[in-house]
């Protein structure tokens, strides 16, 4: 196989299509594993069936405390509170609760003093393709573009003719439009979106600012770019839902991966992209 | 072929049967269709006897009319409004009787049809077996599931044939169905959801000279178990048959939900009866909604069919992302451009939105057919091989769906049944 050749993964995994495009590499157990990283993280952080999150759903929605023996789900409910930091309190799968939760990493002991439940969204999707790339590395491959739902996208490595992945962002009413170009290398990018395709089909769960409740409808879409997906997820979801002020703070940190894209204008009007918020 | 295509000649339809239950496994799984599709022997035709000729009971009539070996040669029935609107159906000296003891004494039939109230199946049965009679017999079979062993010891006691009447054991659409199924189209079937949903109260006006448990008899438990014998037998026969086997048990839930008019029987169901290997039948019926019908959704692991609908769907499978695709090309090729990538999650199409396959073949003489076979059998002595286990099994689980409402519990599958 040539450098230039590609091993291609496709199946369904939460709730979305995942594709998993792998270059210079045609070991099947390569693939394999990526994909049983996709699913173990599904399996643990699912709120759909019985998981280990809805057994902790189960004990912190009656308030209790209790010990989280999933290793996956632990070390992700670790990645969400340093994120729910990082973010102000703007990425939050508990919708505006998670300052009542105190975690215990030597007793991974889970304690909250009034009752909440979790919904890891689309942070299992960034956070699944994190544990793919892992299990990537570990098979020796050096060049993949992994994506799930087309709204959280990994880059391992150099594209196979070397540099980085240019990817471009559509806009989602415009078509052939591009709200950003990037060029990316050995990271993650993750888009929310209030609008397109994928925004209006049934089923989608609403997009609520954790720290007021408020359900956000602002025809929008954000795009952050960050070094895992678990933190590109919480970044393009708290930009979404961040009012003006707290945007700019989260962009001040990176402002050339992380965007806020308004479609305020009717659908279909003239008006010249708007790069930047 | 169009789904509207219902206006076929006999001779079609027959070779649809033919063609649907020709398929690998299919004599195992429908022996009767191939039997009753055969060419018609040559003879006088069998003359029936009617016992109940209420609105069943007349559709069976019309149905007797268009076969080519039966003719209706007596009619029973002690409820003159009733009788008077059969005999618009059958010559005008056709015997009548009130009591159908004197229509068996006669000696003017070859065999019987039995189209009253379900408690009564057994009596009118057991006494047209036990007066030498062959029996054609309207689902459900009897009201008690001792009742519906007793009919068969008696039909194999006397030497008698005993057919029960569920026509989608011979309409070619079901039979196209099970043929795909087992052609492993929809993969393993682990789930049928089965629903009789209808939006009326069931009560009918009571003719002058009727009685309320005469003409409604369906409404009291001591003469029917409402939706679960008439009702749910149909399509639990359905679930048997495309399960391949008999439920390990069943739970179930019942209530007089809606129609609070005085009817004790339930006027809404729900049960689930559980099959070999974790499978599940999910059963609900009710009166007073009708949004969802009358459907049995049998899914396996790579689709789904719906055969009152006439339709089987594969399961959607993710297509590929297109701008991927392009990126393998382009690198393949030696070129690095930009992928367009990235959106609100893809989410995948909803089920209800997939417009699915036609199974075709959705006109329906089968209650037509299975009187030819029924009369083929009475002038053979051989009875419709399969179908008397699959009316019985049918029957029974909707009699013990019963009792496990009554009983708020689950109950295991009777050890003790009649064994064909």
């Amino acid at each position: 196989m040539t450098e230039m050749e590609a091993s291609v993964a496709r199946f369904a995994a939460m709730g979305t299509r995942v594709e998993l495009h792998l270059f210079g590499c045609d070991d099947p157990a390569a693939l394999a594993a990526a994909r049983a990283a996709i699913h173990s993280v599904e399996d643990a952080l699912t709120i759909h069936r019985p998981s280990p999150a809805t057994a902790l759903n189960d004990a912190l929605s009656r308030g209790r405390s209790t010990v989280v023996e999933d290793r996956l789900l632990f070390g992700a409910l670790l990645q969400v509170d340093a994120l729910w930091r990082e973010t102000g309190g703007l990425f939050d799968p508990s919708l505006g609760s998670w300052s009542s939760l105190t975690i215990d990493p030597a007793s991974r002991q889970v304690l909250t003093d009034r009752p909440l439940t979790f919904d890891f969204g689309g942070f299992g999707k960034g956070h699944g393709l994190d544990h793919a790339v892992t299990a990537l590395r570990a098979m020796g491959v050096t060049s993949a573009l992994l994506s799930a739902g087309e709204s959280s996208i990994a880059v391992l490595g150099q594209h196979p003719l070397g540099g980085g992945w240019p990817l471009a962002v559509p806009h989602p009413e415009d078509e052939g439009a591009w709200l950003v170009e990037l060029e990316l290398q050995g990271a993650s990018l993750s888009i929310s979106s209030t609008i397109g395709t994928g925004a209006s089909k049934p089923g989608r769960a609403a997009m609520i600012r954790p720290t007021d409740g408020a359900i956000v409808t602002t025809p929008a879409t954000a795009v952050a770019a960050a070094a895992t997906g678990a933190e590109a997820e919480a970044l393009s979801t708290a930009l979404l839902v961040a009012d003006p002020a707290a945007r700019e703070r989260l962009r001040a940190t990176a402002p050339d991966y992380r965007f806020l894209f308004p479609h305020a204008a009717p659908v279909g009007a003239e008006r010249a992209l708007e790069p930047t918020a | 072929m169009t789904d509207d295509d219902f206006a076929l000649s006999r001779r079609t339809f027959l070779d649809r049967v033919l063609l649907a239950s020709a398929g690998v496994g299919m004599s195992a799984a429908a022996p009767w269709a191939a039997r009753a599709a055969e060419d018609i022997a040559k003879g006088p035709r069998v003359r029936i006897g009617v016992i109940g000729t209420g609105d069943r009971g007349r559709t069976l009539i019309q149905n007797l009319n268009k076969t080519r070996n039966c003719t209706v040669a007596a009619l029973c029935d002690n409820f003159e409004p009733h009788m008077t609107k059969a005999r618009a159906y059958v010559p005008t000296n056709t015997p009548i009787y009130t009591d159908h003891r004197k229509m068996l004494e006669s000696k003017q039939i070859d065999a019987v049809v039995i189209a009253t109230p379900l408690d009564l199946h057994a009596r009118h049965t057991m006494d047209a077996l036990d007066a030498g009679y062959p029996v054609f017999c309207e689902k459900a079979m009897a009201r008690t599931i001792a009742d519906c062993g007793a009919m068969v010891t008696r039909a194999r006691a006397r030497g008698k044939i005993l057919q029960i009447g569920h026509q989608r054991l011979f309409n070619p659409t079901y039979l196209n169905a099970l043929k795909r199924a087992q052609a492993g189209e929809i993969g393993p079937i682990t789930q049928i959801r089965a629903s009789w949903h209808r939006n009326r109260s069931w009560r009918r006006q009571i003719p002058p000279g009727g009685t309320e448990r005469e003409i409604n008899w369906r409404l009291y438990r001591d003469r029917s178990a409402g939706l679960m014998t008439e009702l749910a037998t149909h399509q639990l026969q359905v679930a048997n048959w495309f399960m391949g086997g008999l439920p390990t048990r069943v739970m179930g839930s019942g209530s007089i939900c809606f129609w609070k008019d005085g009817r004790d029987v339930y006027d809404q169901v729900a049960l689930i009866y559980d099959y070999s290997d974790g499978r599940k039948v999910i059963y609900t019926s009710m009166l007073n909604n009708a949004r969802y019908g009358c459907e049995e959704q049998i899914q396996g692991s790579k689709g789904t069919i719906e055969p009152e609908l006439g339709r089987i769907y594969q399961e959607v499978q993710p297509g590929a992302v297109p701008a991927l695709a392009r990126m393998r090309a382009d690198v393949q090729a030696g070129r690095k451009n930009t992928v367009p990538i990235g959106g609100a999650t893809w989410f995948p199409e909803l089920p209800v939105t997939t417009p699915g396959d036609s199974l075709g073949w959705g006109e329906y003489d089968e209650t037509m057919l299975q009187f030819e076979g029924f009369g083929e059998a009475v002038r053979s002595g051989r009875e419709v091989p399969g179908l008397l286990a699959q009316a019985y099994h049918a029957s029974v689980a909707s009699l013990l769906g019963e009792q496990a409402i009554d009983q708020g519990k689950a109950l295991a599958w009777p050890t003790d049944l009649v064994t064909f």
